[in-house]
């Protein structure tokens, strides 16, 4: 589905809501190859990873947006669903009451309890089929005009 | 036990335009900051107050400004215990204004003043760092309501 790639991607360790949404975006959207790497500090961002999430780069909060907003926006996805999505990790993220997305809180309180227990890459790895299964409801409920059972 | 470490956010804002100031204002308000002097503001360093603290940052450069973030530690115990003594001051009149209002609102129950209620209690809870006594009374105030509001929707 994502077009080539196999690029490197950097982002903060410990990802929480925005981070796992947007390695999920990227490896399913932009990069189906994409390898991602996790730095401490914005300087240790190897010199061939596009960063991402960390303070002063272009893929990161942006006017009000948060990062996962940012890369639909930078790469011109225009999917709906996927926008419906990103109201939902906004309000995770940011809690500034921009959308109502119920869903926000739960999603937040999973991401943060999963990067207490697992290392980063398995976190990527764990969240990922969430985000689809997400993607799916999200779908189904646009087609529909009500939730999906 | 030593002081512990807090995330440090000193900053500098042009006066003009006045959106991002007040935006700004409000954002550390959110926060529940201490603040420590003109332009620097202090919370206790974890993952998330720091990447606040980060996000904060780079909008003030956005808006022409300069912001710095430290991590640092009180010199003494005793200015530890001070400020976070102001801090639980400050968020105890948050709770002590909710228990009012959830007491007042028991009167005439409400699904919409109950959700009101959660939700600004809620946002306490967020920047509560060092929870006052008045918490758990502000929780079971609220609680008191919904329990309040079942009982007549029912």
């Amino acid at each position: 589905m994502a077009p080539g790639g196999g690029m490197r991607w950097a982002t903060r360790t410990g990802p929480h809501v925005d981070r796992t949404a947007c390695a999920w975006l990227i490896r399913y959207f932009i990069d189906s190859q994409a390898d991602f790497v996790f730095v401490d500090d914005p300087d240790d961002v190897p010199e061939d990873a596009t960063p991402f999430d960390m303070r002063g780069v272009e893929l990161s909060h942006h006017d009000g947006d948060c990062t996962f907003e940012t890369i639909l926006r930078r790469y011109n996805l225009d999917d709906p669903v996927l926008w419906a999505i990103g109201r939902i990790i906004h309000q995770a993220d940011l809690e500034d009451d921009r959308f109502d997305a119920p869903e926000a809180s739960g999603l937040d309180a999973l991401m943060r309890g999963l990067s207490m227990v697992r290392p980063d890459q398995e976190v990527l790895d764990l969240s990922a089929p969430l985000y689809d299964g997400l993607y799916e409801y999200l779908k189904r409920s646009a087609v529909t005009g009500r939730d999906p059972a | 036990m030593p002081p512990s470490d807090w995330v440090l956010l000193s900053y500098r804002v042009p006066r003009e335009p006045s959106t991002p100031r007040i935006a700004l204002w409000r954002k550390l308000r959110d926060l529940g900051v201490a603040k420590l002097g003109d332009g620097l503001v202090a919370l206790p360093e974890d993952a998330r107050t720091r990447e606040q603290f980060e996000w904060i940052a780079d909008e003030v450069e956005q808006a022409g400004g300069e912001a710095s973030i430290w991590i640092g530690r009180p010199g003494s115990r005793k200015l530890e215990r001070a400020l976070v003594e102001t801090m639980r001051e400050e968020i105890g009149t948050e709770y002590r204004d909710l228990i009012a209002l959830a007491t007042e609102a028991e009167a005439a129950p409400s699904k919409r003043a109950l959700g009101k209620l959660r939700r600004r209690l809620r946002k306490v809870k967020r920047r509560d760092y060092f929870p006052p006594p008045e918490r758990e009374r502000a929780e079971v105030a609220v609680e008191a309501l919904a329990a309040a509001w079942h009982r007549v929707a029912a």
